[in-house]
């Protein structure tokens, strides 16, 4: 979900240019969803709100085919394991009444024998002319208690035509410092700090530091947590093409992999253990909405809305 | 204790913070009880030298010991290195974090700083541990001021282990700078007030738990004392099982290295 949402939305400065609206043009890849959409018609009868939210109005085409990608990967390389999105209708698109915020949320639950618990792709849009101008997509995939492995999170949060924060991270399940050994296999053997590194040599490319300790301390140390700044819009089409999207594809290739296919034997696991993930998932699933959406939504979409919403969210993610 | 090899201001720092520590918490410490050769030690080819200095805590104190070291070490490049450190480890009849401050230096112009309040609990575990600890402490504030002064960046440490076992809002600073005089400004006018205002924090707040706020739970009192010994174990097998049979040769690398682990508890 939008992690550091509320935190960007107070702590960057408003966009003073006005509001400019990407429209995206039909293209090729509309052609294949619709063409994979039709032959899927029959497991997933939410067709036309899957759509909507793939659509990922108000982001530029780049922008919004890393997301397509990013998200259809996902869903294939995991179909038989994902549930239809049983999201109610009005939680899967929404606005505000006086139209200044629009949503759209995606969750799909993992079979109760799978390793996922769920996977959410959302995307926010905020706009008051001349005020502020905020587009934020994001996915995450969460694991459940079967396995101890990381949870997967590409996030871009955008304030202006010309700065974008990423987050990309594999965030862990376990406290590092009490188990070494995650760190090794999930973070050491899978060079995962590398694309951190690469991406901060361009020199549009800083670190970003969260307003919020808790959302520092709920990513891994190999977090790629990055602003980039540039002068000309054409620049950071470029950056999200060329160095943004490959990573982003990487390193959810090294979830898939790793992580949300664990093979039986290596996911016996103890009740105690399975009791500490448990308490740790909720614990921050539980603050990240208090956070972020509690403290966001009902200012953005209005109170009716929001809490709808957020029951919604919180029911899926089990900390109701 | 002494710092030789530094420059002035550096070494007037860590005075400072060995004097603070010392003085508050007095009749807590226990006097250094280290054989000679383990608080001063050479590579017998003379090209390291260190020094360590651990007082452990009296058993009803919070304290489990406080450690001030420092290491010179001559490179190839024909400058040295010099690393500093001060830390304060707590026991388990506190949950309260640790104190570190830590200058290392290779070159005349340019430094890494470490300062951090190290959290004892697993903070998205404990989200409250991070509202009691840090949220209303100075710890964020120096580091934003810190990094808005020219010649001060941020600086990400190679190991993802010593990056997990900070704080969010530790500073982990690179300083950069033309010219020598510039770096000992910035120590004097930013980095010292910071490391002092950081220790009397500690000093106040952790270290000093009045004995309500110290009665913890047996299973709490035991993941304490799992993940203290996993920290130390873990920075003790990166750290100086790894550098010192390099710098210092194997016999006192490993006399040294056993008196450490003796007193970090993790033999």
């Amino acid at each position: 979900m939008a992690m550091i949402f509320c935190n960007t939305l107070y702590s960057s400065s408003p966009s003073l240019s006005p509001l400019t609206s990407f429209r995206t043009k039909p293209s090729r890849f509309s052609k294949k969803l619709r063409a994979r959409v039709q032959f899927r018609s029959m497991e997933d009868h939410d067709d036309h709100l899957r759509l909507k939210f793939m659509e990922f109005p108000y982001v530029t085409a780049t922008r919004k085919q890393l997301m397509v990608d990013l998200m259809s990967t996902l869903e294939d390389r995991l179909q038989s394991q994902l549930l239809p999105c049983n999201l109610p209708p009005e939680a899967r698109s929404f606005k505000n009444p006086n139209g200044s915020a629009e949503a759209s949320i995606h969750i799909r639950s993992g079979q109760k024998s799978s390793p996922i618990d769920f996977v959410i792709g959302s995307w926010i849009h905020c706009t008051i002319p001349n005020v502020v101008s905020l587009n934020i997509t994001s996915i995450s995939a969460f694991l459940n208690s079967s396995t101890k492995a990381p949870n997967f999170v590409v996030e871009l949060i955008q304030s202006s035509p010309t700065s974008l924060v990423l987050i990309l991270d594999l965030p862990h399940r376990k406290d590092l410092v009490l188990n070494p050994d995650y760190l090794k296999e999930y973070y050491q053997d899978t060079n995962l700090d590398s694309h951190r590194q690469s991406l901060l040599k361009l020199p549009e490319i800083n670190p970003y530091v969260s307003p919020s300790l808790f959302v520092r301390s709920a990513f891994s140390p190999a977090a790629s947590m990055l602003k980039i700044d540039v002068e000309e819009e054409g620049t950071l089409e470029e950056i999200l093409r060329d160095h943004v999207s490959p990573a982003a594809k990487e390193v959810l290739g090294v979830w898939l992999e790793r992580c949300a296919v664990e093979e039986e034997e290596k996911r016996v696991m103890g009740v105690e253990e399975k009791l500490e993930l448990e308490r740790r998932d909720k614990s921050f699933r539980k603050k990240s909405i208090e956070e972020d959406l509690d403290l966001q939504f009902p200012r953005l979409f209005g109170e009716e809305v929001s809490s709808r919403v957020i029951h919604a969210i919180k029911e899926a993610f089990g900390v109701l | 204790m002494e710092f030789p090899y530094v420059s002035a201001t550096r070494r007037q720092l860590m005075v400072d913070l060995v004097s603070m520590v010392e003085d508050h918490l007095q009749s807590l410490l226990q006097p250094c009880s280290l054989p000679p050769d383990v608080r001063n030690f050479k590579n017998p080819n003379g090209s390291a030298e260190a020094s360590l200095h651990i007082r452990s805590g009296e058993k009803s104190s919070p304290i489990d010991f406080v450690i001030g070291s420092w290491i010179h070490c001559k490179i190839p490049t024909g400058a040295s290195l010099n690393i500093t450190t001060i830390s304060t480890f707590l026991n388990s009849s506190t949950r309260a974090p640790n104190f570190t401050f830590e200058v290392i230096q290779s070159s005349p112009t340019s430094l890494v700083i470490i300062l951090d309040l190290l959290p004892r609990k697993d903070l998205v575990l404990h989200p409250e541990y991070i509202k009691e600890f840090y949220q209303d402490t100075a710890l964020e504030s120096h580091r934003q001021s810190l990094l808005k002064v020219p010649g001060i960046k941020p600086y990400v440490s190679p190991s993802l282990f010593v990056r997990s076992g900070f704080s969010p809002a530790v500073s982990v600073l690179k300083l950069d700078v033309e010219e020598e005089e510039r770096l000992e400004e910035i120590m004097r006018d930013h980095v010292s007030p910071a490391a002092k205002d950081v220790l009397m924090v500690w000093l106040e707040r952790c270290a000093r738990e009045e004995d309500e706020k110290r009665v913890m739970g047996e299973e709490e009192k035991r993941e304490l004392e799992r993940r203290d010994k996993s920290f130390r174990k873990k920075n003790v097998e990166d750290d100086l099982e790894l550098k010192f049979p390099r710098m210092f040769g194997e016999e006192v690398s490993s006399r040294v290295v056993h008196a450490i682990k003796e007193a970090f508890g993790v033999l």
